[in-house]
């Protein structure tokens, strides 16, 4: 016995059954099936090519409509009554011949309705098409039914280790781990999004099924409807709940901070894990129509991103600070770097849409990082920081931007396609946006500028005017250079241990201040040791060749009593650079020794043994270095401990 | 001490009665005819929609697709108005004293507010572009000359869903009942996919906003602190304040009960407006007439008052009486009619694809002029703050 299809089956049926071809359960229940409808089933449909050519031939009147048409009618209504008690894809040979029949009704449907208004052919199209709907709505509840399935069965195949961790913890600054955090891994193969094989394969030919006879519409919105709600519920048993914008509004930061987190995760794995299975499901069940599916997967996505992008709109939109930025930034990263799951006409709507969440993210950051500026300008504390040590604002501005910096690419990019909207507030210097996000810097040191670098260039400068002025609250200009030169050091040391920093800011700039920093160096030597050194001078010593003994007395005495003060105030001071604080020991020391050893060398003589040489000769030139090497150790005792 | 801070000049001299537009005659204060500027074009904005000009006004009808198209044009300028008045050439510090230290945090409030109901509509449009679909199939069916048994019952089922989707009331209920009565299996020409649980999808992909979010409730606490600033007291930026507010809470509520939306129960009132002013008589009105559509939809539990959502209804209702009565071939008498209705529906369906997805992007640009706009009050309120600092 024959069960294979007709010679003369359609595109329509060859597709299924090469869709279904291997995987189908064996041929015993077709078996079952009585012979002999089965035989005249397959004369009908003879029968009814024959009359489909017939029919499809130029002809003015319509032929008369042959016998085998209202039995094949009455055939698939009796398949479609057999359909009550056996489910759909139970007998898959039984559903290919259902689907061979419909082929044929819906083409002689077809070629009737050509024939307006002819009382020989509108009895028999009525039938057909009735005929025809009542098939495809049957069809349609089977779709229907199959695509929910997953949504009433929630199949175990949604293993845990596939969904994200959403880490709730705030987390400062921890988005480089995130990002190296491996994409959870797509490991499931065939039996994807809940759906059996053999339901995907229904589904497929159900589809293939509906738009050839026309019911593409229906088919369509009965996928999208029940796709997008299985998609909902999914995230929704991930924890992915809609907020409000006046929700996120009222949120404190710490939950704001875990929810953010949480979402970069689910936008991931969304992109990563769902919209792949999504569309990989999607592409099976309209094989046979890959604009169709397109169509529908870009709609899909659209709607479930759209539910992201609320959420980021709704941050970008809270109250803004400082520690915000960096929130801020990871979350236009990952809405910048989740690829679009498709690239076609129909995701236009999707990029658009993106991109209105990102400028608004990425205004928001440009702000915040803008209000650096203000927070500067704003810190006029009129109390020095004691010591000279590093001013809590050097601390605070430079770590700031060095965590900025390691957002720097992101930063270039969100200053240069943002930036504009800034202009009227920003006021410095505009049109800078047009330059070019560009790495490195200029052949002579000078980096090359973008509104980036010299937004980073303004916030120094700020803080350096603005450590200038708090230098001025210092009485000693000894100490006022240690303030400035500590505070330097630090900023040059960020600056140099951040490479995206340091190319933004450039070599030039690095070694101008370097400069400065001497500067401040030789500042502080003359302020501090040239006056003691003047106890040292040679000069005035001798009247005539011969040494003033009381002279000498009161230079050595003016020395010792100076250094004594000079040690007993400068080793209070700190110098946290340790390379700074031995650079400032060796230059005092260079100053210092030689000038003293000489003195020493060319004096000691005059004073006689003993008492008095023990009285006026308080140190020798190894107690100075020793005493040097104290200085600058931010310690009050350090004199008495010695003592 | 606001109480004896010197108030600019114009400020003293505005009153909320000034009903008589001819005072404007007598003072040549450059910011006070700004502002009686902006009351007045307020006012021929509103007119203008409340009964459009004759040669528009068979197209704009209330509460149209092209009505609404206007309405949120007509936000859009008053906003861009609004924002001239309250910051170009304004003295920042003036929006930190008395009674705007007070009325700003509330219009900022009430924006927030709004962007949610922004998006709320936006996806009620979306839904509406289902309810378009719906109708096409319904109308390439009973275009299909002659019109048979087969394509009236699909169209008879396009509708179903149609009216379905649309019947789907705000309120979130228990389905669970629903989902035990569904079976397979059913067919022929009752609505083969369980009504309620159709209606539940329809309701779960409209829902873009938190779970207990509530359009009706957000537009009762947007008008909540609502006041006209009274007469006598200090008006200057108050007023135009209270004009604003009174756009946007208007504009919103209107949109919300015009297109499908989350939760609306108990919009039927509408914020009281003192009669006196210039633009009030227009607003009232439109409050009133839409007012009255919505209790008389309420009742039915519709998902809006767009009013090519209405017709598309009542067409469908016939057209499913139709097809319920349908036999092959039909009479051509009621061929005719029924070719009419189909030829309406083809219109609004023609209508809709017009104008729904530029009715969606204007409201899209609503959402970012109203961040826009926020952002830069905001920015002006930092920098009055610092302004004021050193002084404190």
């Amino acid at each position: 016995m024959d069960h294979n299809p007709p010679e003369k089956s359609t595109s329509l049926s060859r597709n299924v059954n090469g869709f279904a071809g291997h995987e189908h359960p064996p041929a015993e229940e077709a078996n079952e099936a009585s012979p002999v409808p089965e035989l005249s089933l397959l004369q009908v449909l003879e029968d009814v090519d024959g009359f489909l050519e017939t029919l499809s031939k130029p002809n003015d009147n319509p032929p008369e409509v042959p016998g085998c048409v209202e039995l094949l009618l009455k055939m698939v209504e009796k398949k479609m009554a057999n359909y009550d008690s056996n489910k759909f894809g139970h007998n898959p040979e039984e559903d290919s011949s259902f689907f061979e029949c419909l082929t044929r009704i819906s083409r002689f449907t077809n070629l009737f309705s050509e024939f307006t208004s002819n009382p020989i052919i509108d009895a028999p199209l009525n039938r057909s098409s009735t005929v025809l709907h009542l098939s495809v709505s049957l069809l349609d509840i089977e779709f229907r039914t199959i695509l929910e399935s997953c949504i009433r069965n929630p199949n175990q195949n949604n293993s845990d280790s596939r969904t994200p961790k959403a880490s709730k913890q705030p987390s400062f600054g921890s988005h480089r781990q995130d990002s190296d955090r491996g994409e959870p891994e797509t490991t499931q193969d065939e039996d994807f999004l809940a759906y059996s094989q053999e339901s995907i394969s229904n589904m497929n030919k159900i589809a293939t099924a509906m738009i050839s006879l026309g019911y593409e519409r229906e088919c369509c919105m009965a996928y999208n409807m029940m796709r997008r709600n299985a998609f909902n519920n999914e995230l929704d048993k991930l924890g992915f709940s809609n907020t409000s914008i006046e929700d996120v509004q009222k949120m404190n930061w710490e939950t704001l901070e875990g929810e953010i987190a949480a979402w970069i995760d689910f936008l991931r794995y969304c992109y990563s894990v769902l919209f792949a299975g999504e569309q990989k499901l999607c592409n099976f069940v309209f094989s046979e129509y890959p604009s169709v599916s397109q169509r529908l997967f870009s709609d899909l996505a659209l709607a479930v991103t759209a539910r992201f992008l609320i959420f980021a709109e709704a941050v970008a939109l809270t109250k803004r600070s400082a520690e915000k930025l960096f929130k801020f930034l990871d979350m236009y990263e990952t809405l910048r770097d989740v690829t679009p799951p498709t690239d076609n006409t129909h995701s236009s709507e999707l990029k658009y849409e993106t991109c209105a969440a990102k400028s608004l993210l990425g205004e928001a950051a440009i702000s915040i990082f803008c209000d650096l500026e203000n927070s500067i300008r704003k810190d006029h504390g009129k109390t020095p920081v004691p010591s000279g040590a590093v001013h809590p604002l050097t601390r605070y501005t430079m770590n700031y931007l060095k965590y900025a910096c390691e957002y720097k690419n992101t930063l270039e990019q969100v200053f240069h396609k943002h930036r504009k909207t800034e202009e009227g507030d920003a006021g410095g210097k505009p049109n800078q946006s047009d330059a070019e996000i560009i790495e490195g810097a200029n052949e002579d040191g000078t980096p090359k500028t973008s509104p980036f670098s010299v937004q980073l260039n303004r916030i120094i400068d700020l803080l350096d005017d603005n450590l200038e002025m708090k230098s001025k609250l210092y009485r000693d200009p000894a100490l006022r250079y240690v303030f400035l030169m500590n505070n330097g050091r630090y900023i040059l040391q960020k600056i140099k241990g951040s490479t995206e920093i340091n190319d933004t800011m450039g070599a030039k700039w690095c070694r101008k201040r370097s400069t400065d920093l001497r500067q401040y160096h030789k500042g502080y030597t003359r302020e501090t040791w040239s006056r003691l050194l003047q106890c040292l001078n040679h000069e005035g010593l001798q009247v005539n060749g011969k040494v003033v003994k009381p002279v000498l007395k009161e230079r050595f005495k003016m020395f010792n009593s100076m250094f004594d003060e000079i040690h007993k105030t400068q080793s209070t001071w700190v110098v946290s650079d340790e390379q700074l604080q031995s650079e400032l020991r060796v230059s005092v020391s260079a100053v210092v020794i030689p000038a003293y050893r000489s003195f020493l060398g060319r004096f000691q003589q005059y004073l006689s043994s003993g008492r008095q040489t023990e009285k006026y000769i308080k140190y020798q030139a190894e107690d100075i270095e020793n005493l040097i090497g104290e200085l600058f150790d931010g310690n009050p005792n350090s004199m008495r401990r010695r003592r | 001490m606001p109480g004896t801070e010197p108030q600019p000049s114009f400020l003293g001299r505005i009153s909320i009665r000034r009903n008589q537009v001819s005072a404007m005659d007598v003072n040549h204060d450059p910011e006070l005819e700004e502002l009686e500027l902006f009351q007045k074009h307020v006012a021929d904005r509103f007119t203008d929609l409340l009964s459009p000009q004759e040669e528009v006004a068979s197209t704009e009808t209330l509460l149209s697709i092209s009505w609404l198209r206007k309405l949120v044009d007509v936000f859009l300028c008053c906003e861009a108005e609004f924002k001239a008045v309250l910051i170009m050439g304004r003295d920042p510090s003036q929006i930190c004293k008395p009674p705007l230290d007070r009325l700003i945090p509330e219009l900022l409030d009430r924006a927030v507010k709004a962007l949610d109901i922004c998006n709320a509509v936006s996806s009620g449009i979306d839904s509406v572009r289902q309810y378009q679909k719906f109708a096409e199939i319904a109308v390439s069916a009973l275009e299909q000359k002659p019109m048979d048994d087969g394509q009236v019952k699909r169209a008879r089922k396009a509708l179903n869903s149609l009216l379905t989707a649309m019947k789907v009331d705000d309120k979130e209920k228990d389905f669970k009942g629903a989902e035990r009565t569904w079976s397979f299996g059913r067919r022929g020409n009752t609505n083969p996919f369980h009504k309620e649980r159709a209606a539940r999808y329809f309701r779960s992909l409209s829902m873009i906003i938190a779970k207990n979010w509530s359009a009706s409730k957000q537009i009762q606490a947007m008008s909540s602190n609502l006041v006209p600033p009274r007469g006598g007291e200090p008006t200057g930026l108050a007023l135009p304040v209270y004009v604003m507010s009174s756009v946007m809470v208007f504009v919103m509520w209107a949109l919300v009960a015009a297109l499908p939306c989350q939760e609306r129960s108990g919009l039927a009132t509408h914020f009281p407006i003192p009669r006196q002013l210039t633009w009030a008589h227009s607003m009232i009105g439109l409050q009133e007439r839409i007012g009255e559509e919505w209790k008389k939809k309420e009742k039915k539990g519709s998902v809006g008052l767009l009013e090519e959502m209405q017709r598309m209804e009542k067409l469908a209702l016939n057209l499913i009486e139709f097809a319920d009565g349908f036999q092959f071939p039909g009479e051509t008498e009621k061929m005719e009619e029924v070719a009419a209705q189909v030829a309406e529906l083809a219109e609004i369906f023609r209508k809709m694809g017009e104008g729904l997805v530029p009715l969606q992007a204007q409201i899209r640009e609503v959402f970012h002029r109203i961040v826009r706009s926020r952002t830069e009050v905001l920015e002006v309120l930092d920098h009055a703050a610092k302004i004021s600092q050193p002084t404190t």
